[in-house]
């Protein structure tokens, strides 16, 4: 493009954008189109892509394509791949974009739409896609080496190890509460739990059909998955209608909860080939396609986002979590607008693909920005839906009422009109029993989702069929994240007890295996079982604290990155990953020290912990019920103690940076930077066909020990 | 004089239809080849070509093998995120 157009059509698109975005913020009355969302995320996104990911790419961190990436260098065709840019965009997407995204906006929308849209967009654009894009260059310039490694080597042996720890913390906590998101959506469903269940074979079929039947056609065997998965969707009805498989497949949340757990277990101990692997291709697939669909879904029907922009609930009396919006507005959406967790996947598996460093401004920059819109268009959909009926799903029996007329009553004294036929005709609809008290995201989100869809195929015939299709896509999903997550955690236990006993840590060792399985599956399964059972819904305590930990360990990453640009004497700009890691410091400490203390028992787990006590003492509790209690009691109090012991991780963590900071500043010798040495590329075309015209700069002598 | 140029346009237009048919078809090819090399269909291929120009083992692993061991690293480390 000519300079002169560029500079009309990047200011009218700032333009906008800004208006757009002012739009949201400023309107008040009349419903708003969700077309203004979308326009907003996305000329904000752009501006950002073009103006501030350039500025990071060129000015803090120097992105040079004449020097040889780990891809060139140590090309096996398995762990390092050269990889198209396009194709690893996807690669680093479907790596990053879990559920959490969807659920995280969803449970925000209790505060309005406006506080979680705002942090969505700047979250991502100066916080998530910053810390993203930041670690997968520090990685590329250390062969793919993994955050723990890289803060081991660049911050201090202490700090490496918390930050594996904080990993590991973050994993088991994740699992346990993205577990509980699956219970909630499928407990006494027979249509969604048969769905469910159906894929665990339809799994294991492809799995056999992939290793040995036509070895590695991945492409085929997901057709064929796809088309069985669809199926049994539409099947589940049919079991839903029969009464006899209706029972067999109306399962309690425990119940759910155990079959999770066994399956978390055998996914971990099973060969890869047979269950895991298969079963994430089949997600890889209908992911891609759900997402798409929800963003043509959004664009063609452009609903109209009922819920207010800000709701009475900012002052911390929410039904779906306690807590003010600051910070647990921040708190709760993480992934979205920043997850510490990406931090793994931009270390470790896609610097090793990438085959131009300049490439890490558009896959780390850029997927994340996608995520972003992802949770952007989780909460039009999530909003979209009357707000008194996005409160009935979300909020736990405890607080509304079990039955219908009683959630309608209480939610409508609130100032959210809701008829109690309101709640059961949508239910009919859908095809369940009831919608009501299905805290974590996954319901609500469906119904937004299936109420776009049906109005574009189908109609309301078929929104019982979209919702279990919604349903399924997020269960699917979440199962994913669970079955993976334990597999890798079962390995970072055997990697932690091989240092204590040698054979633990050998992968090949079957009671290592057995045993370091059922070691990372209790410890999620505990948080799990503890949601459950807990009579406030558990996301109320469970979610903060996904969201804490996911929170912590960003702020890990950026003290990584920030500790980095210094030893790269790149003090001038070190604003851009400081000021975004102080913000994390603040809201994770302050939400912890709220989570653990505040005298509100449904905010502070030792004041719940406390009341309930007091009515056990005061006898108001049946002597049936007392040993439960005691059980949520000491559940509180683990919590507290989890939140306590990441909260003094990240402290020492930064006591320790800030006395590598002072070493670098003040030229100490011994602070040196550890990059691999300079090679320049011999690669003349950059892969996507546009020919790159070879190396240029004269190679510099390796200026850093490797 | 009139009908020739008439044929001449009508021969441009064939062309250009026969140039957008060809790029059409060359970009279902590389839409193609992206999505089998996204989802891991073309793995064997690669490893294969990197194999010959790099070798690094006597001797070649079968498809089967290739897969179990592809997957089996790809699935111990962080590949997938809430």
């Amino acid at each position: 493009m000519k300079r002169p157009i560029s500079i009309v059509v990047w200011i009218v698109v700032a333009f906008v954008g800004a208006g757009a975005l002012g739009g949201i913020a400023f309107h008040r009355g009349e419903p708003l189109n969700a077309t203004w969302f979308v326009v907003a995320a996305a000329c904000s996104y752009l501006v950002a892509y073009r103006f501030y990911s350039a500025f990071i790419a060129a000015r803090l961190l120097a992105l040079d394509d004449s020097r040889a990436t780990p891809s060139e260098r140590h090309d096996d065709g398995r762990d390092f791949v050269p990889t198209n840019k396009w194709i690893l965009f996807g690669h680093h997407f479907a790596a990053i974009a879990g559920p959490g995204p969807l659920v995280g906006p969803t449970l925000a929308a209790q505060f309005g739409y406006l506080p979680g849209t705002l942090w969505l967009i700047a979250g991502a654009v100066f916080a998530g896609c910053v810390q993203d894009c930041i670690i997968l260059f520090c990685s590329i310039r250390r062969d793919g080496k993994t955050l723990g490694e890289i803060a081991r080597e660049e911050v201090s042996q202490r700090g490496g190890f918390i930050a594996q720890l904080a990993v590991l913390a973050i994993m088991v906590i994740l699992l346990g509460v993205v577990a509980l998101v699956i219970v909630n959506a499928l407990k006494s469903s027979p249509w969604a739990t048969f769905t469910l269940a159906a894929t665990i074979p339809i799994a294991l079929l492809l799995g056999l059909y992939l290793r040995f039947l036509r070895p590695g056609r991945v492409l085929e065997a997901s057709f064929i998955g796809v088309a069985l998965v669809l199926f049994v969707v539409v099947a589940g009805q049919w079991v839903a209608d029969s009464p006899s498989w209706a029972h067999f497949f109306t399962l309690s949340g425990v119940t759910l909860a155990f079959a999770l757990i066994a399956y978390g277990f055998a996914a971990s101990a099973l060969p890869v080939w047979l269950l895991l692997a298969p079963r994430d291709y089949l997600s890889a697939f209908i992911k891609a396609g759900a997402i798409f669909s929800l963003a043509a879904g959004i664009l063609l029907v452009r609903p109209q986002v009922l819920m207010p922009p800000l709701t009475r609930f900012i002052d911390g009396t929410g039904p779906v979590f306690a807590g003010k919006i600051f910070p647990f507005c921040f708190i709760t959406i993480a992934c979205g607008a920043i997850s510490g967790f990406h931090s793994l996947i931009s270390s470790g598996t896609t610097p090793k693909m990438i085959i131009r460093e300049s490439h890490a401004r558009f896959i780390g920059y850029g997927a994340m920005l996608m995520e972003s819109f992802v949770g952007v268009m989780a909460m039009v959909a999530a909003c979209a839906m009357t707000p008194g009926v996005y409160f009935a799903i979300n909020s736990p029996a405890s607080i509304v009422g079990a039955t219908s007329d009683a959630a309608a009553a209480t939610i409508s004294s609130w100032g959210y009109p809701l008829q109690a036929q309101t709640m059961t005709d949508l239910a009919r609809a859908v095809g369940e029993q009831t919608l009501l008290n299905r805290a974590g995201g996954a319901p609500s989100l469906a119904i937004g989702m299936a109420q776009i869809f049906s109005s574009t195929i189908g109609g309301p015939r078929l929104l019982s069929i979209w919702y279990h299709f919604a349903i399924m896509f997020e269960a699917l999903f979440i199962l994913t994240v669970l079955d993976a997550g334990t597999r890798v955690g079962r390995f970072m236990v055997q990697e932690l007890g091989g240092r204590v006993w040698k054979p633990f840590a050998r992968t090949g060792w079957w009671p290592g295996i057995l045993l370091s399985s059922a070691m990372i599956v209790g410890a999620w399964g505990y948080f799990l079982y503890q949601g459950v059972v807990d009579p406030l819904g558990g996301i109320n305590s469970l979610w903060p604290l996904f969201g804490i930990s996911n929170q912590l360990l960003a702020a890990v990453a950026l003290v990584v990155a920030t500790t980095i640009l210094l030893k790269m004497k790149r003090l001038r700009w070190i604003w851009l990953t400081l000021i975004p890691m102080a913000w994390l410091v603040i809201i994770t400490m302050t939400a912890s020290y709220r989570k653990i203390f505040d005298p509100n028992p449904r905010l502070g787990f030792l004041s719940y912990a406390k009341a309930l006590a007091a009515q056990i003492a005061a006898g108001k509790i049946p002597a049936a019920k007392i040993a439960d209690t005691q059980r949520v009691i000491f559940n509180q109090r683990l919590d507290a103690a989890v939140t306590a012991v990441l909260a003094a991780m990240i402290i020492v963590l930064i006591i320790e940076a800030l006395m590598q900071w002072y070493r670098i500043l003040s030229g100490n010798p011994k602070s040196v930077l550890h990059e691999t040495p300079y090679f320049a590329t011999r690669w003349t075309e950059d892969f996507s066909g546009a020919s790159y015209p070879g190396p240029t700069a004269e190679p510099e002598a390796p200026a850093m020990e490797g | 004089m009139r009908s020739a140029q008439a044929k001449t346009q009508a021969h441009m237009e064939q062309t250009r239809a026969l140039a957008a048919a060809i790029r059409m078809k060359r970009f279902a090819a590389k839409l193609w080849l992206g999505i089998r090399e996204w989802c891991g269909d073309s793995a064997y291929e690669r490893y294969v070509q990197a194999q010959r120009t790099n070798p690094e083992e006597s001797c070649l692993l079968t498809p089967a093998e290739f897969y179990v061991e592809r997957v089996n690293r790809r699935y111990s480390r962080p590949n997938r995120c809430c």
